[in-house]
Parts: C-alpha cells; structure tokens; sequence
C-alpha cells in the first residue's frame, strides 16, 4: 500500500534528520492545530447553543447561515473583532491586557501534548498528536492549571469588586479540584504503567471507565469545575457577581476569554476520553478503515459533549463554600481510595 | 372598643365601629403609644399594617391613620387617627413597639413633612434628597419645580463629563431667603459607608441594575470575603406617585393606576381599589361578577406565582436552567385564559365598582377545565423536581431562615409569613366576595427557609385551581354589574378593604370627601413590607445566598414605588 511506503520514506527521514523532523512537525502541528481547535470550539458552541435551545424549548441561532444557524459564529466574530476595545481608567493595563492571551497560551499549550485521534493504517495506529512527550498526561494538568493564572489576572487588574470575587471563587475553586483531578491522573498511569497519553490509551483494553469507576467519577466532575460550568460556575454566577472575573471586558479581549472556556470544554472532553473511554480504540469499520479510530474518537467526543451541556440545562449552580467544602472533604479523600484501588488492580492487570 | 374606653378615659375622641372587622377611633396624640401597647399586650393586635397620612388642610390638621390588626387571633382591624395641627406636626412614633413601623413612618415624614418623636432613623426613603423639605403630598404643594413659575430641569455637566438634569430650588425663592427648612440627616452613602469597620470590609452593589433585581432598588451589601455583614436597601428609583396621582383623577380613573403598581397582581390591585370604593358607595356587586372576580383574582395568582418562581430558579442557576421557560410556557395557557376574559394580558382594568367589564365569554369553563387540569399535573411535576434535586435543597434548605416570631415582628405577608408556620390569609382573615362559600386550604411550612417559600407557591397554585374549579361548577347566572350613576360620588367617609394579593396582604384605604376624586388613596402592599425585612434577613448570609433568599420573596419594586 502506498500509505505505508509514505510512512516508512517519512520515518527514515526522520531518524536521519531528527532535528529537522521535530521542527516541520512542530510548525506544520501548530498550524493544523490552531485551526482544529478553533475551529472545534466553534463547533461546540454552536451545538451547545441548538442543543441548550432544543432543552429550554426555544430554537437557538436559526437566522445567520440556514435555518441551522450554522454562521452565527462568524457572525459572533465578526461583531467582537470590530467592537470598540475600551480599558478601564483604573485598571492595571498590561496585566488587564495579558491575561487573555496568556488563558489562549494555555489551552495552546494543553492542545500541543494532546492526541486527535489516529488513522489506521495496515491494522495499526498511527495517533494524530504533535509532541508526543513521556509524561504528556502530566503535562496537560500542569498546563491547565495555568488557566488559575490567567482568571486571577483578568480578576485583579480589572479594578472591580464584582471581578475580584470572581477571580477569588476562581481561584478556590481550581485549587480544590486540581488536586483530586491530578490523583485520578496518576490512578490511570499507574494501571497503564505510563504518563504518555497515546499508551494510556493503547493499554486500554478495558475502558479504565470501568476499571475505576469511581475514578472516572470523580475526574468527570473535576472536569466539569475545572472547566468553570453549571453547577460549579461560581467565578462568573451572572445573577451574583455580573459577570465574575470577565466583567470590565468588552469586544474580543471578552472573546477571546469566553473562547478559551470552549477550547477547554472540547480539549476537557477530549482528555476525558483518552483517559477513561479507550480513546480511539474499536473495532475497524468497512470501507473507512483508515478513519475508523477517527469515527470512534470523535464519537466519544460528542457524546461527552453532550453530556457536559445537558448538565448545564439541569441543574442549578453551587455555592462557593459547598464547592470547595465537597471538593476537599470529598473528592480528595475518594480519589486517594481510588488511586489505592488502582494500585492494587493495576498490579494484578499487569 | 369599650375595653379601651375604660383603659384610657378621656384618651378616645372619637369611635365607630363600622362592622365586627373595622373600628376606626380618633384617639389623643399625647396617650398614642400608650394605648398601641395596651393594644399589642393585651388585646393581640400584633400586626401592624400599615400606616397613612392625610392632610386635612380645611380643618388644618394633619392625620395619621395607623393600622392593626392581629395575625390570626382575631379578625378585627382597628384604623387609629391621631391628629395633629398642621404647623409643626408632631407624633410620637411607634418604631419602639412595632418593627416594621419603621418604613411606614419615614414615608409619611418624607411626604408630609410630620415628625416622629423617637424614630431611630427617620430619612427619606422614596424620595431623592433634592426633594426633601417640599413635603410633595401635602395639599397645598404646587410642583417641584414649582408649575406654576415654569422652571424646568436644569442640565449641568459634572466633573467626570457625564450630563445630568438637576432640578434647582427655585430661583424666587432663593432671592427672597425664604428656602423651605431643608432637613439634615446624613445621606445614604454617608450611613453605609459610616459602617466599614476595617480594610477587609467592602461595599458591594447589587443595583439598582442588576440581574437580581426585579426592578430597579439599590441593594448594597457590606461584605467580608464572601459574607455578608450588613445589608442596605435604597427604593425610590421609580416612584411613580400614583397616590397622589388617584386623588388628581375621579373614582373611575383610578383603576388604571392601580394596575400600574404590580403587573402581575393588577386584578388583586384593582380589586382592592375597587373593593374600598364598593364601601364608601354602599353596594355589593351581583353574585356573578363576585364569581367572575375571584376566578380572575386565582388566575393572577397562579401566573404571578408561576412567573415569581420561574424567575427564582434562573437566580440560582444561570438563565440556563431550563424549568423557567417551561413554567413561562405553562403561564402563557392561564394568561390566555385571563386574555379570553379580560381582553389584556397584563393591565386588565377589568373590575369595576359594583361588577366586572364583561361577563365571561361562552364556554370558557369548557376551555378552562382541560388547561386547569394540565396545570395541576405540571405543578405537581415540578414541585416533585424541586424536591429530588440535591444541589437546589442544597442552596434553600435553612437558608434565610424566619423564625414564626420574626415573620410576624417583621410584618412580612403572603407566602413568606405562611411558609412560617403562620395561617393568615386574606382570603381568610378578611373574607371578601364569595370566598366565604369555597373549599380552600391555607397552605402552610414549618421551616420559614427559602425552600419553604417557593413550594408554598407552588402548592397554592394547586389551591388556585381548586377554587377556579368550584367557581366554574357554582357560578349562578344574572347580571355582572350594579347599577350606579354616571358620576360617582360616594359620601364622605372612609373604607379599608384588604384582599390576598399573590404576594400577601394589600389594603387600600381610600378617603372621600364627598367630590368626584378621592381625597386621599393610601396602598399597603405586601412587598413593601418584604423589602423592609430583606437588610435583616440578609445579615450573616454568603454572597450567593443573597440570591436565594431575595428571590424567595418574590418581590415587585413597581408596587414598593407605586
């Protein structure tokens, strides 16, 4: 097959010429991902806007571009990009500017180390990621967390007591869950006897959903903190605090904010299925054999997807104290049981 | 009535006792608080109403009417005058035995410039500190700016560039140094601000635009981290004087005000209004129109509630929660049921003194039934859904807690006060039109939490249409209105005539003196007494919790600033 002898050309080249290989992949990835993602998030935002229509029996963007409202995105866009962009008098100017650039590093960053899929070429599969690093899981926690940063920033330097409560539920609010979310992580990498996203997954003959159930638990609703939704949406309750830390923004410095929460949701999801629902891993499809894990992966995407948005059409949101109250007297203790669990079956799996 | 008589000799000026439910005494302003407390301690007038001030400017008196009653121990409203003369009037103020007197008496200051003795805090509240000193409700007030010079607003650009349209006090007058005596008192940023106590405190605003707030009122919270401390509460913003507006037009065209105080209770307003007139006039409308009136007066309260609990729910979770569109889904079948009657979805105008505008049109039980039916099983849905969702009696359950004791001292009403374990109903208490003849329950809670608030709602709605039905089974034929003369033009005299609005008890009392306007129109409205106990309900809660317990009252800042 032809695609094979692409690889094979492709991978001795690239062990004659590792530098140059690592940069072209670099480059090119940057490129293919930004776009993927943003392009992705888009596409999350406008199903969470059909879908949450469909739940509140209303209908959702049905003007711009079809009865789907397929380009009120680009609408969107086209609106915050050509907003007036004001600063407040009293804010902290180069914080205030900074920080949400430094919120679209971050999901950069996080994006870099994570696999989109595979393609199967001859019965193997060849994962889409382009630093495939050693300890990429750990990576993308760390990096997530940096998103904390970014809030406090965007909360501080905005001279706004609405943004300041924002960016302290915030920041209360990551902390207690990044640590029960970091111990699910070392849970799975200890049945997969590895930090790298792509043996995570490929050691996933078992869904670790099953495997750990109350691992999977937990780091879903983790998840669901970290990424700043309903019931656990405290930093930005638009009926207490305006609009929490995103409250003195206006036009695409308030886009780009309101966006990264997007990519985050659709790169959260994405974790979450390599992590817990085998990734990729299926069976092969007829005629799309090549594609097969793709279908699968983006299956699972979208099923998480859906998930995450009708739980924010049902529920009603927390309190602060009863966040951070069942993130530290709860999840942390249940995730050390869990990552005792995993010890322990891990060592009888392997 | 004669107990007091024989309690205070001499102190009684004037009685009447009007019927086993009204009994209005003139008594002396020197033994006023005297014979409130041997009212209170020993004759369980525990409810204070309300209080209005009349200016008799023919006689040169000023009257101020206060209104107790009990809270279910016995069903007498007694309608005690003091009168005062009209230069320096003075009372001795009731603050020190009743609460909530409070708000009551600082209205009447404001407006009628007539001092209370040992009021704690007596600054306006409705009106903005230029208008202060004027006493705008007096008779004798020609306008501010004074009409009759034709000054206007003058526009002034500030230090900070903003344009702002300042009324000045009127040049003539400064000319002359004769300026009314403004008076002095610290103003409400001054008494907040006063109460910052250390670096770690800040003042927080919620208002008056904010998405708490179901219309425009100045919520400001003194917060330490994410408690709060103290609460402040500024209204006024848009107070539209229909008070004084309903004493400028005749009998009938009062009626379109009072639907203008709270749009979704404007059958329970304009049959309050309506009601009172009924009195001064002498006549009770036809048994029909009395059917009519409640099957209307139920329908607003099933929507009002339905609206106030819908909008509750989107406080506590983002407008993404979805009950709220279905329960405004749900609404839209009884709105179309009052449109069928009424002709209007919101200011119906529809009850008229002695009978309704229309009867109702043909086969409306038949289109009420199924809807009232569906309704039924909808509320039961959601109050079921309610109940089995963990984080929503997470975020209600103990919080803004009123004990029985404080409901009452607070003087709140409606569902707040029957969520603590308190029965008083209007409906009840004060029985008007058919009431008397229907099956109904006073839906009652224990626990006086934010819960407790919204699920008696929501059970009242299920009494609601209960009553709706038996209405529909009983409503005889006949006429709908009485007949009564083109121009109205009741004799003098007085009438309070409170009914249940969906939000508690609203009375009004209406004052004669025998033209085609009336003298003076005095609304009590039930949310007038919520935002008064809002600050200290508030004490001690979290930030969010602010959002529960001020969206279980459900409260209308129109009707505060009517």
């Amino acid at each position: 097959m032809y695609l094979s002898t692409i690889i094979e050309t492709v991978s001795a080249w690239a062990a004659q010429e590792p530098k140059i290989y690592a940069l072209a992949i670099g480059l090119i990835g940057a490129a293919i991902i930004s776009a993927v993602i943003n392009i992705g998030a888009m596409a999350v935002v406008w199903l969470e806007r059909k879908f949450l229509g469909d739940i509140q029996a209303r209908f959702g963007p049905n003007r711009v571009g079809s009865r789907w409202g397929l380009l009120q995105l680009g609408a969107d866009a086209i609106k915050l990009f050509t907003k007036e962009d004001s600063i407040p008098r009293g804010a902290d100017k180069p914080v205030y500017v900074w920080a949400p650039i430094i919120a679209s590093i971050t999901t950069m960053l996080v994006a870099a180390a994570i696999p989109f899929g595979a393609l199967r070429i001859d019965g193997k599969d060849y994962p889409l990621v382009v630093a495939n690093m050693d300890i990429s899981a750990f990576y993308v926690e760390a990096a997530l967390s940096i998103m904390t940063i970014a809030v406090f920033m965007a909360g501080f330097s905005s001279n706004n007591k609405y943004s300041m409560l924002g960016a302290f539920r915030g920041i209360a609010r990551m902390i207690a869950y990044e640590v029960p979310m970091g111990v699910c992580v070392i849970a799975v990498a200890l049945m997969a006897h590895s930090l790298n996203l792509v043996e995570i997954v490929e050691s996933q003959t078992l869904w670790y959903a099953f495997a750990q159930p109350l691992g999977f638990i937990i780091f879903t609703i983790a998840l669901v903190t970290d990424l700043g939704r309903i019931p656990f949406d405290q930093s930005e309750a638009e009926e207490e605090i305006i609009a929490g830390y995103t409250t003195e923004y206006g036009g695409i410095r308030w886009g780009l904010l309101y966006f990264q929460e997007y990519i985050n949701m659709l790169l959260g999801s994405i974790l979450l299925v390599l992590l817990f629902l085998g990734g990729w891993n299926g069976p092969s499809i007829p005629v799309i054999t090549v594609l097969s894990p793709m279908v699968w992966f983006l299956m699972k995407v979208l099923i998480v997807l859906i998930f995450l948005i009708w739980v924010r059409g049902s529920l009603v949101r927390f309190r602060i104290d009863q966040v951070t109250d069942l993130g530290w007297k709860w999840m942390l203790p249940l995730s050390l049981v869990n990552l005792a669990w995993a010890a322990f079956v891990g060592l009888y799996f392997a | 009535m004669s107990a007091i008589q024989s309690a205070f000799p001499g102190a009684v000026l004037e009685s009447r006792v009007e019927s086993d439910r009204r009994l209005w005494i003139t008594v002396d302003p020197k033994r006023l608080v005297e014979i409130t407390q041997f009212l209170r301690d020993k004759k369980d007038f525990d409810h204070y109403s309300g209080a209005a001030g009349v200016d008799r400017i023919n006689e040169n008196l000023f009257e101020v009417v206060e209104i107790l009653t009990s809270h279910g121990a016995h069903q007498v409203v007694v309608l005690m005058k003091v009168k005062v003369p009209r230069d320096k009037p003075s009372v001795r103020s009731l603050t020190g035995l009743y609460w909530n007197a409070n708000w009551y008496e600082r209205e009447i200051w404001e407006m009628f410039g007539i001092n209370f003795e040992g009021h704690p805090e007596l600054y306006p509240l409705l009106l903005p500190d230029e208008l202060v000193g004027y006493w705008p409700w007096r008779k004798d007030f020609k306008g501010y700016p004074d009409t009759t010079t034709g000054e206007r607003a003058i526009e002034q650009v500030g230090p900070d560039g903003y344009t702002e349209f300042k009324i000045m006090p009127h040049t003539e007058l400064i000319k002359a140094g004769v300026l009314p005596e403004r008076p002095k008192y610290p103003t409400f940023r001054e008494r907040e601000e006063a109460e910052i106590k250390s670096d770690s405190e800040m003042i927080m605003h919620m208002g008056p635009q904010h998405a708490i707030v179901p219309g425009p009122f100045l919520l400001d919270l003194l917060i330490e981290g994410e408690r709060v401390k103290k609460a402040f509460l500024d209204v006024g913003y848009i107070h539209k004087g229909i008070e004084k507006i309903m004493e400028n037009r005749t009998y009938l065209q009062g009626i379109v005000y009072t639907d203008r105080m709270c749009y979704l209770a404007s059958i329970t307003n304009n049959e309050a209004y309506c009601g009172a007139v009924e009195r001064l006039l002498g006549i009770t409308p036809p048994e029909r129109a009395q059917y009519i009136r409640v099957i209307l007066a139920e329908l607003s309260r099933i929507q009002s509630h339905l609206l106030g609990t819908g909008e509750f729910l989107t406080l506590l979770g983002a407008a993404t929660y979805s009950p709220f569109q279905y329960m405004i889904i749900d609404r839209e079948d009884i709105v179309y049921l009052m449109e069928s009657i009424t002709g209007a979805r919101i200011t119906h105008t529809f009850v008229r003194f002695g009978g309704v505008r229309n009867d109702l049109p043909d086969g409306f039980a038949d289109k009420a039934r199924p809807i009232l039916k569906r309704m039924r099983e909808r509320t039961e849905e959601y109050m079921d859904l309610l109940h089995s969702d963990p984080i929503y009696t997470r975020r209600m359950r103990g919080i803004g807690v009123l004990s029985p004791g404080d409901a009452r001292r607070l003087g709140v009403s409606g569902p707040p006060l029957r969520a603590s374990d308190t029965p008083y109903d209007m409906r009840r208490e004060d029985p008007i039109l058919v009431y008397p003849d229907l099956d109904f329950k006073v839906v009652t809670r224990k626990a006086g939490d934010a819960e407790a608030r919204v699920e008696v709602r929501l059970e009242e709605i299920l009494e609601s249409i209960h009553i709706i039905e038996q209405c529909l089974d009983q409503i005889p034929d006949g006429p709908i209105q009485e007949k009564l003369p083109k121009k109205i033009k009741p004799e003098p005299g007085e009438a309070y005539y409170r009914v249940e609005d969906p939000r508690g008890e609203m009375g009004i009392y209406v004052v004669s003196d025998g033209s085609e306007k009336p003298y003076r129109v005095k609304v009590r409205g039930p949310v007038y007494a919520y935002m008064q106990a809002l600050p200290p309900l508030l004490e001690g809660a979290y930030v969010a919790d602010v959002v529960a317990i001020a969206g279980s009252m459900d409260a209308c800042t129109s009707e505060v600033d009517r």
